[in-house]
């Protein structure tokens, strides 16, 4: 499971993020520098507080830095405005979040292409059916969210996240709220993502176990990033994460 | 409990004044309205009692003939008597008082004072006398016939001094004085906004009555004996054939306060009215808003009754709320009413009606009732929302989200059809013959039915309304459209204070419209002329009676004839009487003569409508004794009979019947045919100058003159429309708040579309079209229902002439446009907050 190519689809360089001033300023990201590759499958672990969720809201643009830069596709995401950023997100990122995925209103085919239709884009057709073939929702696709189990909330947020194709998909622990076998199938869909429709995707977690799935895992602690790991399984992260004491 | 329920609400101050919002609208309007009549009254309280301050006794006569609508018309004494009254012992000084119409006309041509609703045009008496209130501010007192004196504030808006020629029309006609005197009126300029122009009496008698009649006699007493004493001295002076009675000062002046007061509490019945409404509507919003917070503190609630609070504790705590709510909702609505009383009374000021400043007055009843009115609508509104706030079982506490259940029940389906199916049988009854009294009842059963039925409608109503917003909005139109429809209790509560005020405009309006359509089509069969001269006077002077006499003399002029109104009394009832003149009215006023010619209307003869002639069983050569207003009785012979009552009445007589009696009549129009062949400017032209004349009057071509008939019920429409803005206001602010409410609660879905790609333009036009669909909710089944209600009162008005329903399409449509507008404008702030909700927060809450 090495990387196909070494093309950036995103970095972070020296990303600092300070909330408060002078001697109260708490650091949760001390010039932290990473690039995150094209078609791979990254995994961003730390314990809580260690600044893995802001790391990713900042590259992900939903947070700003305080100082260095987070660039998405060679674009630098403070020179944006909030339009641009809002399109930016639409076009090029794609989300996935513990809970709440999504929009209580709308059927699981429209939550799907939700972010093309807010882009009025008709999308890739072809693509999207294999996006919704992948995660098994043909027999779904009319059903409102609080008619699907957790599970299938998850795959529709998956499938969200991959029918418009963008540059990189953040997943905010996709897993987190799920039972184990459910979690496993869901982190099977994004593996299946990235080996066989060549998708990058970043996902923050604690959970060693699904951080095994990743290509690659970046571990934080305090702001920093501490320790990186190729190739992982479950037993070696777990013994990493012992050895930096968490 | 109690120390949580404040703790609570302090806690919330947002949500607290967004609560209070709607107390505070419904109670000022309460408030302002019941201050502004109070101080109204107080006003002319005052300017009447010194009206009559150094009056000590007042003679007048007992003939008065009422002429319906609370209206009474008193007749007059002969000027006579003035000399018997100065010779009672105790009598210091006695003058004749007149108070008729003139009107006084401005160097422009264009006469002083409003036309028809505003304050009265005056002519009267300015001599010397100790009781009296005027006093020359410059010049003297008018004597002879060619002199006159008038107010000060008419010399300033007439650009009058001393010296000049000021040309009054008054019933004898127009004439030309030279100004000697001007006026002032205790410490104001002019009484009420009312114009005065003042005369000797005996000019005042001949030019504004007839020769030798006077109105009253004021009196002031030596002060030697009482009042009362005094007025029984006068009186047994007077001989009983004079038909005189005698009030003191003090009776005078309470008379004439209460028949104001009377008709100011009209005014303030119509005022409380409709700020009841309002009111009314004002609770929708408050249960509303209780509702929503209820449902949004669910986990709070299971947490305290998981950790011991019982059922009525949560009930209670929600009360308390609504108290607090109430009683700040209420005195901050009183305070902001008697603000909206001050910019009232300035509206008067700005239509020219100046009342002596008194400052306002805020009554110790208006305070109590106020705070009273709006606590109890407060917690009445608060009671069911806080007895399910205490249903909340306490696992709720451990849900991940219970948001207020969405399904109705099948007990509202059934309580719904049962009220609609109770109001409209009593509807039907009606129609098919019950009496019009139950109306009301089967009115109100519907109303209710389809506010009970609301939540179940409002759903496919929603989406079907929200249908383009879908097609044309894209994936912002789908939202707004399922967001309207996602809660279908909470919309149709935001929708109806919308309904009920859109159904209350629309029905007023389809009222309007048949009236109108009604009004024109009796005007275009019976109106046959091609020009016609009118007055906005309405039972208070008119055009000149020689006004048509010139007219005809005219060479433009084929025929001019006109027509006016006269007070008698008929089997001891006041009645209208038609005044016409005979020999001009033939094919210029067509009141469907049958079997009879206008000429065969002498002055001891009277023509009857055919209903009326059939109902009394008064047949052709009967007699009908009529009476007039000086008392003196007229034995008349019916020598014809007509089919047209709608703008005749009843009772035609010849004008000249009155010649011998001390009656005046004024004609309210003028109807002319132009001389065939002549160009339509020349005729203009002519009639214009010979109206210009007489100042009075207004020359209208038949189209316009048809047009302002039907337009008169625009002024009442106006009125209306007017204050049931208050109500629209209390729905306009019950869909922001709603709105703010439900963007509150929707922050997570927010932050969720924020980050996967949403544009704050793109969060706007979904809360934009939610806010227009929920209004179009309201505003179609609004308009159903008015419109409804329009036919049904028009129907139940088929005994009052009112025989055809037309359908008001246009103001219907412009009803929908502004629901439309209303929905864009109550979404500002609250799509504006939406934009506002940050995506990072609102994902980690948790």
């Amino acid at each position: 499971m090495t990387p196909q190519t070494t093309t950036i689809a995103a970095s972070a360089i020296s990303a600092t993020k300070v909330y408060g001033s002078g001697d109260d300023a708490v650091y949760a990201l001390r010039d932290v520098s990473v690039d995150f590759y094209e078609g791979q499958f990254t995994a961003i672990m730390g314990p809580s507080g260690s600044g893995k969720s802001t790391l990713m809201h900042c590259i992900a643009g939903l947070d700003e830095l305080s100082s260095g830069s987070a660039i998405i596709d060679g674009t630098d995401l403070s020179t944006l405005k909030d339009k641009e950023l809002t399109e930016l997100r639409r076009e090029k990122i794609g989300f996935v979040f513990q809970s709440y995925n999504l929009v209580p209103t709308l059927t699981a085919n429209e939550n799907i292409r939700l972010p093309l239709m807010l882009g009025n884009n008709k999308g890739d057709e072809v693509w999207i059916q294999k996006v919704i073939d992948t995660v098994h929702l043909q027999d779904r696709l009319t059903h409102r969210p609080s008619e699907l189990s957790g599970g299938q909330q998850q795959r529709v947020a998956v499938a969200r996240a991959l029918a418009s194709q963008p540059r990189i998909i953040f997943a905010d622990e996709p897993t987190g709220n799920l039972d184990s076998i459910t979690g496993a199938e869901i982190l099977t869909f994004m593996r299946k993502a990235v080996d066989d429709l060549g998708q990058t995707i970043v996902m923050v977690t604690h959970d060693p176990v699904a951080a095994a799935y990743a290509d690659r895992i970046i571990f934080l602690a305090d702001g920093h990033v501490v320790n990186e790991m190729t190739e992982p399984t479950a037993d070696r992260v777990l013994d990493l994460m012992k050895s930096i004491g968490h | 409990m109690f120390h949580i329920a404040l703790k609570g609400i302090l806690g919330r101050k947002a949500r607290l004044i967004l609560t209070s919002l709607a107390v505070i609208l419904g109670t000022s309007f309460l408030a302002g309205t019941s201050v502004f009549s109070d101080t109204l009254n107080r006003t002319f309280d005052n300017l009447f009692s010194d009206v009559f301050k150094n009056v000590d006794a007042y003679v007048r006569s007992t003939q008065v003939i009422e002429a319906g609508f609370g209206l009474e018309e008193r007749q007059r004494i002969t000027a006579d008597i003035v000399s018997l009254v100065e010779k009672v012992p105790g009598v210091q000084d006695a003058s004749p008082d007149i108070q008729a119409f003139a009107r006084i006309i401005g160097k422009d041509g264009k006469p002083l004072g409003s036309d028809g609703q505003g304050p009265p045009t005056f002519g009267s008496i300015g001599e010397e006398f100790t009781g009296a209130l005027w006093s020359t501010a410059e010049g003297k007192w008018p004597v002879g016939p060619t002199e006159v004196a008038i107010d000060e504030a008419s010399a300033k808006a007439g650009k009058y001094i001393i010296g000049d020629t000021v040309k009054v029309v008054a019933q004898s006609g127009s004439r030309e004085f030279t100004l000697v005197g001007i006026a002032s009126y205790g410490d104001v300029r002019s009484p009420g906004g009312a114009t005065f122009a003042l005369f000797d009496s005996v000019t005042a008698s001949e030019f504004l009555t007839k020769p030798g009649y006077i109105d009253a006699i004021l009196v002031s007493g030596d002060g030697s004996i009482s009042d009362t004493k005094l007025s029984e001295a006068i009186q047994a002076a007077l001989p009983s054939t004079a038909k005189t009675e005698t009030l003191t000062g003090a009776q005078i002046t309470a008379e004439t306060q209460d028949q104001i007061g009377s008709a100011l509490d009209f005014f303030g019945i119509l005022l409380k009215t409709f700020s009841f409404i309002a009111l009314g509507v004002g609770c929708f919003v408050i249960y509303n808003v209780f509702s929503i917070s209820a449902a949004q503190r669910q986990r709070e609630n299971a947490l305290l009754r998981a950790i011991g609070a019982s059922r009525k504790q949560i009930t209670r705590a929600m009360l308390i709320e609504a108290i607090v709510v109430g009683l700040f909702g209420s005195i901050v609505g009183l305070i902001a009413g008697i603000g909206l009383s001050v910019s009232l009374s300035a509206l008067l000021r700005a239509v020219n009606i100046d009342i002596p400043s008194g400052g306002l007055v805020v009554s110790q009843n208006t305070v109590t009732s106020t705070v009273i009115i709006g606590l109890i609508v407060t917690v009445l509104s608060a009671i069911l929302p806080a007895r399910r706030a205490g249903k909340v079982p306490p696992l709720a506490a451990m849900r991940a989200t219970a948001l207020e259940i969405a399904e109705p029940g099948r007990k509202r389906l059934y309580a719904g059809l049962l009220s609609i199916a109770l109001g409209i049988a009593i509807i039907v009854a009606v129609v098919a013959g019950a009496s019009n009294n139950y109306l009301g009842i089967g009115i109100l059963f519907v109303f209710i039915g389809t506010i009970v039925l609301g939540p179940i409608i409002a759903r496919p109503v929603a989406l079907f309304l929200g249908r383009p917003a879908a097609r044309f909005r894209g994936i912002t139109g789908v939202m707004a459209r399922q967001n309207s429809a996602r809660n279908p209790k909470r919309t149709s509560r935001t929708a109806s204070p919308v309904l009920i005020g859109v159904a209350l405009v629309a029905a007023v309006t389809a009222l309007a419209a048949s009236i109108k359509g009604q009004i024109d089509d009796v005007f275009t069969a019976q109106f046959k002329g091609d020009y016609a001269i009118s007055t906005d006077v309405r039972g208070f002077g008119g055009l000149s009676p020689s006004l048509a006499v010139d007219l005809n003399e005219l060479p433009q002029v084929e025929k001019a004839t006109g027509f006016g109104f006269l007070t008698v009394k008929i089997d001891g009832k006041g009645q209208y009487v038609t005044t016409i003149d005979p020999a001009t009215v033939d094919g210029v006023f067509d009141i469907g003569l049958i079997n009879a010619k206008y000429s065969d209307l002498t002055t001891d003869s009277i023509f009857l409508s055919e209903s009326y002639s059939l109902r009394k069983n008064l047949p052709m050569e009967s007699t009908v004794t009529i009476t007039l207003g000086d008392a003196t009785e007229r034995e008349l012979t019916v020598r014809g009979l007509y089919e047209f009552d709608e703008l005749a009445g009843n009772f035609v007589v010849n004008r000249a019947m009155i010649a011998k009696s001390s009656v005046v009549n004024f004609d309210v129009g003028v109807y002319i045919v132009a001389k065939a062949g002549i160009p339509d400017g020349e005729v203009q032209a002519a009639l214009d100058k010979a109206v210009k004349k007489y100042g009075q009057g207004e020359l209208l071509t038949k189209q316009e003159y048809i047009n302002k008939q039907s337009g008169q019920v625009n002024q009442l429409l106006g009125l209306i429309y007017g204050l049931l803005l208050l109500s629209i206001i209390i729905a306009f602010v019950g869909i922001i708040i709603t709105l703010l409410l439900s963007v509150f609660e929707r922050q997570r879905e927010l932050g969720l579309l924020r980050a996967v790609g949403m544009t704050r333009s793109q969060v706007r036009t979904t809360v934009r079209w939610e806010s227009v669909i929920t209004s179009l909710l309201g505003a179609v089944l609004g308009i159903i229902l008015g419109i409804g209600l329009g036919w049904i009162i028009v129907f139940t008005l088929k005994d009052q002439g009112l025989t055809s329903f037309k359908l008001p399409i246009i103001p219907t449509i412009v009803i929908l446009v502004m629901s439309f507008i209303v929905g864009l404008f109550a979404a500002i702030y609250p799509a504006w907050r939406a934009t506002r909700v940050n995506i990072l927060d609102a994902l980690n809450t948790n």
